[in-house]
């Protein structure tokens, strides 16, 4: 379980978070949802270890994650982010094996087929449309292996089809892991999902 | 296969030039330079005490710049993140040069290596430090830092009346002819856990090619990767400046012709270099000692020459082995 203890958090001025409570627990979907500026983005910094709350702590699986190494988080949760730097020109497959053995899930050809990313594995990623470089970006996400999966606005430049691949992949998924999902547009996805935290 | 006919070739390049590197010079030799092992008449001493150093010194110094720019280049996720560039080889200058003005020590001593060295890594440092957070600012920086940093060690040579301080021309050019038995069996080591280190984080640079974040949340640490890939740096540039001063170019180009040969995968990026870095320079060396016998042109002025227009042709000829998104 992902537990968000009252956490306060601010930028600069802007309060972004006051006495703050969720929850991520094994075996649900979660989705995050509210209007630009909410501070989606920043919860999943604040989780993924790189923010740290000014009050109130988050723990993973009982332990404060202001504790764990970016590798022993690494082993608990896998990040999505909402954009990757894509500078170098490796081929997709290349970077479909950044991560150490041990960090990667058995076998992602699922994963890679489901995101239509099978026809463009020799492709240099630099070479890429933004919304199959997001399917990348999303695919390494789902290759690492963890118990909680966060992905940052995974359908923002996706077309239909690919929107309920993803879909389908996040509802698989839930069925042994916890996932959170943000969206800026919850309207025609909300009901895929077992709860909807609204930021205001 | 691809790959092996690759390495094949730079290997057979690399042993013709060495090659070449005994036989010519200033002095013709009477016999080949096979013919003189375990000789020891005016060619055998030519040869070994002189040629050999320097043509040895030339490969292993060679190799530390092309690895050394190819770990700049993916710590500091910038295509122009060259060790002169951004500051590391005039820190490892001032540093040495300081001892010897000083008079705590003289040229081609271990002190000497361990205060380039020294120097380098705070240097970097500092660059960082220093920089504002995105884009271009880090190089402008480290291009400030660098030029304050020459200036204080031209400063310190004109003051200095220690005999074997060199010239401006030799620290800033760069120069191979001080190179001998010694000098290069007290830097080699140095060199050599400087490129351990940087195979060490070469897997890691390639998940930080992603950014910092992507980069933490799949189980990396920038900042220890950084603080690893810098110490790294300040041996290969510490050392190497210490001996021969800071040679332009080698660093910035090798690993762009590198990438262009076998991709941006650091790991293979990184071994590839090391062999065009020594045959780039070697290259140079045999050209700056043999163009205008007996006159010996600066060896930074060659790299720089033939450097310069190779990066241009380079760029031009495949912008998209480097995608900015700055």
């Amino acid at each position: 379980m992902i537990e968000i203890k009252a956490i306060s958090f601010s930028r600069g001025e802007h309060q972004i978070y006051s006495d703050f409570t969720a929850h991520l627990a094994m075996g649900e979907a979660v989705l995050l949802t509210g209007p630009n500026g909410a501070g989606k983005s920043t919860l999943i910094q604040l989780i993924g270890g790189l923010l740290k709350p000014a009050l109130g702590r988050i723990d993973i699986d009982g332990i404060d994650i202001a504790t764990l190494s970016a590798k022993e988080q690494a082993v608990k949760r896998s990040i999505a982010p909402q954009r990757r730097s894509f500078t170098l020109a490796f081929t997709v497959a290349e970077v479909l094996h950044f991560l150490p053995k041990k960090l990667r899930i058995n076998d992602n050809t699922e994963v890679i087929a489901r995101l239509g990313l099978a026809e463009l594995l020799t492709k240099k990623v630099t070479e890429l449309s933004i919304g199959q470089q997001e399917r990348v970006s999303l695919a390494l996400a789902l290759s690492q292996r963890a118990d909680y999966y966060l992905l940052d606005e995974p359908f923002s430049a996706q077309d239909s089809n690919s929107s309920a691949n993803i879909l389908e992949l996040i509802s698989e998924l839930k069925k042994e892991k916890g996932v959170l999902v943000i969206s800026h547009n919850q309207d025609a996805i909300s009901q895929q999902f077992d709860r909807v935290i609204s930021l205001a | 296969m691809r790959k092996l006919w690759i390495y094949l070739s730079g290997f057979a390049v690399l042993l013709f030039l060495f090659w070449l590197s005994l036989d010519l010079g200033i002095l013709h030799l009477h016999r080949s330079v096979f013919a003189l092992v375990g000789k020891h008449d005016v060619d055998a001493t030519t040869v070994w005490q002189v040629r050999f150093p320097r043509a040895l010194g030339a490969v292993i110094i060679g190799a530390g710049l092309g690895v050394a720019g190819a770990v700049a280049q993916g710590i500091f996720r910038n295509p122009l993140a060259e060790p002169t560039l951004i500051g590391l080889s005039s820190g490892a200058t001032l540093g040495t040069i300081s001892l010897i003005a000083s008079g705590a020590s003289i040229y081609g001593t271990r002190a000497n290596i361990g205060a380039a060295v020294l120097a380098a890594a705070i240097t970097a440092v500092l660059v960082q430090w220093l920089a504002p957070n995105k884009g271009f600012g880090f190089l402008l920086t480290g291009i400030a830092v660098s030029a304050i940093l020459t200036s204080l060690a031209g400063l310190l040579i004109s003051i200095s009346p220690k005999p074997g301080i060199q010239s401006i021309a030799f620290w800033d050019f760069g120069s191979l002819t001080l190179l001998n038995n010694s000098t290069v069996g007290m830097i080699a080591p140095y060199i050599e856990i400087g490129v351990i280190i940087c195979f060490f984080v070469s897997r890691k640079l390639d998940i930080y090619s992603l950014g910092e974040s992507s980069a933490h949340y799949m189980g990396v640490n920038p900042k220890r990767l950084r603080l690893y890939a810098i110490i790294g740096l300040a041996f290969l540039i510490g050392a190497s400046v210490s001996a021969v001063g800071s040679i332009a170019f080698i660093g910035l180009l090798v690993p762009h012709i590198v990438r262009l040969l076998i991709g941006p995968a650091h790991r293979k990026m990184l071994s590839l270099s090391a062999l065009v870095g020594a045959i780039v320079l070697l290259l140079a060396d045999l050209l700056a000692r043999t163009l205008f016998v007996p006159n010996e042109i600066p060896l930074g002025l060659l790299t720089s020459l033939l450097g310069a227009p190779a990066l241009i042709v380079l760029l031009r000829v495949r912008r998209a082995s480097w995608v900015s998104h700055d």
